[in-house]
């Protein structure tokens, strides 16, 4: 008989040949605490998006310089994660996966992607991709018609393309796909073209598809009671286009999903599970542990596919999320039941607040009335409290970083007329533009939503955040900064002007006892193209990668 | 959804089975402006920005358009222009014009420039060349078992879709061909398919009897189809040889298919106003078809529950003859045709109709604008004459005129229950 101590070696040296081979999944796990590489997007399976790393720090970094830069030769709105591994930076834009040698940006290998002429009709909000995940010397990426794919990390070659769905009738993808307990997981895009939306896991030796989730259900399914008799479910919307999170240790996957469609909330009475809701997924069979919806019945775009932040805060378990709503939630992970939600922004004006026995929203009269058809003005607007580009999270000081909006909508829903990949709003809108700034970046506590500072932009900025040890707040503005913040006080420490708007994600590694800081310049996606704010015209597009270090 | 599943293929084959008239020529130009604004909204504002205000830079601002350039700009909106997809095979020729009007009067701000004002007044100026697969004639594809719609005839044909295409033709001076084709209702075809199959396989410059139902337009109903069965078919293009399905255009609308109410003479019919109304009668419902739907989905529970359900095809209104049932709502075309086959009849048509109906247009594959443009002139011509009541007499068929909107949009379940 074998004594338990055998056992133990033995399983730990299973572990340790496990993690030998590249970017096993234990890795991934690792990845907060081995800055030499940056593996899983947002910095982590927490999506946290801070880092410990602090060489580059508030004392040192009004000498931040740029190491190097590289053209994306594109002129979309760049928003991709970078991936590190082993010296190398893999990152996608919409039409090309490309592999640099992180330490100078030289290209290694560039791939580049086909889809019809067509696809960009089904984009609702700039034609973008957010990047690869890696696993085992592979990366996986989405394209906008819809399909996943896989490439080999060592040439660019792909290894497998499995087509998701048809995209003619409204579907595309920009998401970056998450690896979770050897499944891939992707969510698909389209909420404003009347899809069904999904979320899928695939094999990812193979391709093939491993299940498939809904997030409207279909009749006699469970969540179909909260959808009015008809086919409004066919074409319910709830897509599912932001990175998810993976909890390693409760081997749950957390995916937030999208509005319901068309906007015209009065033609859908119930609650429309599971648009606008944050899910706890199986990642081997996709089976819904628990759900959280954090807008019922919503006639505003209200999105709840934004990041969902992991974390423990007294002692619990949580997930955070600053939704489009205006709230920012705390949610207990391990059943989904809400501990906070205060809003983040000034202006949150369709609920007074949020039930903490039912979780659900008290709702103002402005939201009655926009579902009973009536002209309103509401605020935040369908660009959210803040819109997609994620948050970070200094679990140290217990502060969250937010680039807000500060924008309204005047609305009326109308008829919604149904045509295959065309947009499906049922509703007239317009801005409601402020006096003064439309965005701030802020630091809040997510427990009460107050504001430790707040910092002012005429534009909004509207990309990632990334906080560090060393004390500074990194993230760029769409008229062309690079800027950093102390995240203590909020003052701006360093600026670096980079020729075109930024709405990438900024990451941090360390190669050689060197601490740099990598993201994309590129302007343009949903702020550029839906808001007309022609002070933009002067900030052109042409997307380029920027790596900086103290020097 | 199962109810759902099913009625798109009853409204393809309802489709099928009638025909009827004219577009809306009499818009006002804040009317073109207004349906330039939401086609603009609903296709183009996800890239040029809310109401045409975008700072230029990841996507062209069409404030700076010229404005004396619409060909060039119906080219871009068509065939795609740099990074801008084509629309052509889902925007239709209405739609294009509106866009048109949205962008150069600059979302309504300024006046229609002089030079699109004088486009539109160059209705005068000769018509391009009409683009034909064959110089000097006029090939139409027509369903020889089409019911009072087109029939073949010993020398000739009949019904509204032949006689127009025949004088369509001679308005054009070309030489008129008809290619008859079998309309069979296989599993795996529908109408819609068979006519854009014949189309895009080039066997024919138009096809009339087309019901201009905007899903039908707006996409190509799937990436290839079989061809139906014609005369003269080689024998190697059977059901397995599929042809590559182009984009259509479709032609102003020349007459409407109806729903009627058809009864046993003598049955005591009291005022209708809706199909409720028809509780208390032994109604026959054609099970599949697009009058059956609507009987179930606006009648009452107890007409419904009390209604004979029957097979659909020719032999329905042959059991009505037979007393099975006193009363079914169907299409007039089904009616006419059933009473050209049988003279001796006790079935009536009643005064009444249903809101729901179908335009019918000639369709014709895209990118041809001189053969629009002669079809439309045609039409217009045949209308402005009265001709076209008298053709659909010729065949026995009760004729009426299209009413707007031109194309039906898409009809949902909630639809067909909210129209009365």
């Amino acid at each position: 008989m074998k004594s338990p101590s055998f056992i133990a070696a033995t399983v730990a040296g299973l572990l340790l040949a496990a993690s030998a081979s590249a970017q096993s999944e234990a890795d991934l796990r690792a990845d907060q605490s081995t800055p030499g590489d940056v593996l899983v997007y947002g910095m982590g399976y927490d999506q946290t998006r801070h880092s410990a790393l602090d060489q580059i720090n508030t004392a040192n970094v009004g000498d931040l310089s740029p190491v190097w830069t590289y053209s994306l030769s594109d002129g979309r709105g760049q928003e991709s994660f970078p991936i590190i591994h082993d010296g190398r930076m893999y990152l996608t834009t919409h039409n090309s996966t490309i592999a640099l040698d992180a330490a100078t940006g030289r290209q290694i290998w560039k791939t580049m992607l086909d889809y019809p002429a067509e696809t960009p009709r089904v984009a609702c909000c700039g034609i973008v991709n957010r990047g690869v995940a890696i696993l085992d010397g592979t990366l996986f990426r989405t394209t906008l018609d819809a399909h996943v794919i896989a490439i080999d990390a060592a040439t660019g070659e792909e290894k497998w393309r499995t087509n998701s769905i048809d995209f003619k009738s409204g579907y595309s993808m920009t998401v970056t796909p998450l690896v979770a307990d050897g499944v891939l997981i992707v969510g698909i895009s389209g909420g404003e073209y009347g899809i069904r939306g999904y979320i899928e896991g695939y094999d990812p030796a193979t391709g093939e598809r491993l299940w498939r989730t809904y997030t409207v259900p279909a009749p006699g399914e469970p969540g179909s009671e909260t959808w009015p008799e008809g086919d409004a479910w066919e074409r319910g919307g709830g897509p599912a286009w932001l990175t998810g999170t993976y909890d390693p240790e409760l081997n749950t996957v957390y995916w937030g999903t999208g509005n319901a469609a068309s906007w015209n909330a009065g033609l859908r009475p119930g609650d429309n599970l599971y648009t606008n809701t944050i899910l706890a997924l199986d990642p081997k069979t996709g089976g819904i542990k628990w759900h959280y919806q954090t807008s019922p019945n919503d006639p505003f775009d209200y999105d709840a596919t934004n990041e969902l932040v992991l974390t423990e805060i007294d002692g619990r378990k949580v997930l955070m999320q600053a939704n489009r709503n205006g709230f920012f939630y705390v949610i207990d992970r391990t059943d989904g039941k809400l501990i906070a939600a205060n809003p983040f922004v000034d202006r949150v004006e369709w609920a007074s607040s949020i039930d903490l026995e039912t979780g659900r929203p008290n709702h103002t009269d402005i939201y009655t009335k926009a579902v009973a058809g009536e002209q309103v003005t509401y605020w935040p607007s369908a660009f959210g409290g803040k819109n997609w580009a994620p948050i970070s999270y200094d679990s140290a000081s217990q502060t969250a970083f937010i680039n807000t909006f500060r924008i309204g909508m005047n609305y009326k829903a109308v008829e919604p007329q149904y045509r295959p990949g065309v947009f499906y709003f049922g509703a007239e809108f317009s801005w409601d533009w402020p006096e003064g700034h439309r965005g701030e970046l802020r630091a809040i506590d997510p427990m009460t939503g107050a504001v430790k500072w707040s910092q002012p932009s005429d534009i909004p900025r509207n990309a990632g955040i990334l906080s560090t040890a060393g004390g500074i707040v990194f993230t760029g503005a769409q008229t062309g900064e690079f800027e950093v913040f102390d995240a203590d006080t909020g003052e701006k420490l360093w600026e670096y002007f980079a020729g075109t708007g930024t709405v990438g994600q900024p990451v941090t590694w360390e190669h050689d006892g060197t601490q740099y800081i990598t993201m994309l310049a590129g302007g343009g996606a949903v702020y550029s193209l839906f808001s007309g704010d022609e002070r933009l015209a002067a900030v052109p597009t042409g997307g380029s990668v920027w790596t900086f270090a103290v020097k | 959804m199962r109810k759902m599943k099913k009625l798109i293929p009853v409204l393809a084959m309802g489709l099928a089975i009638f025909g009827s008239p004219a577009l809306s020529d009499g818009k006002t130009a804040d009317e073109i402006l207004a349906f330039g604004a939401t086609t603009y909204k609903q296709f183009c504002s996800h890239c040029h920005g809310l109401n045409m205000v975008n700072p230029g830079t990841s996507s062209y601002d069409l404030r700076r358009w010229p404005r004396d350039n619409r060909e060039g700009f119906e080219s871009a909106v068509l065939n795609g222009k740099g990074d801008m997809p084509a629309w052509g095979d889902i925007l239709l020729p209405e739609e294009v014009e509106a866009l048109w009007h949205y962008v150069a009067t600059r979302a309504g701000k300024e006046p229609l420039p002089e030079d699109s004002a004088a486009m539109e007044g160059a209705k005068d100026a000769p018509l391009p060349q009409p683009e034909l697969i064959r110089d000097g004639t006029l090939h139409a594809c027509l369903a020889r078992n089409g019911g009072v719609m087109s029939a073949k005839r010993s020398r000739g044909g009949i019904g509204i879709d032949h006689d127009i295409a025949e004088a369509l033709a001679a308005g054009m001076g070309l030489d008129f061909v008809p290619v008859w084709f079998e309309s069979e209702q296989e599993e795996e075809t529908t109408p819609v398919k068979d006519t854009v199959a014949l189309l895009s396989h080039d066997l024919c410059d138009i096809a009339p009897g087309f019901a201009l139902y905007q899903p039908a337009l707006s996409q190509t109903p799937g990436d290839r189809a079989p061809l139906p069965r014609w005369e003269d078919r080689p024998e190697h293009m059977d059901q397995r040889y599929q042809v590559d399905l182009r984009p259509i255009a479709v032609s102003d609308p020349y007459a409407r298919m109806e729903i009627g109410l058809v009864y046993r003479d003598g049955v005591e019919i009291g005022p209708i106003e809706t199909v409720a109304d028809l509780e208390g009668l032994k109604l026959g419902l054609e099970q599949g078809t697009l009058p059956g739907v609507i009987t179930i989905r606006q009648g009452t529970d107890r007409m419904v529950r009390d209604a004979d359900t029957r097979n659909p095809g020719p032999q329905f209104l042959w059991e009505m003859e037979e007393g099975v049932f006193d009363a079914a709502l169907v299409t007039v075309g089904a009616y006419d045709f059933h009473r050209r086959q049988n003279l001796v009849s006790v079935l009536k048509l009643h005064d009444y109709r249903h809101p729901l109906g179908f335009n019918l247009g000639v369709a014709m594959l895209g990118g041809k604008p001189g053969l629009l443009a002669h079809v439309d002139a045609g039409i217009a011509a045949l209308a402005a004459s009265d001709a076209l009541a008298p053709m659909a007499a010729r065949a026995g068929a009760h004729y009426a005129a299209p009413r707007p909107p031109a194309v039906q949009p898409r009809l949902s379940l909630r639809d067909i229950i909210a129209l009365r």
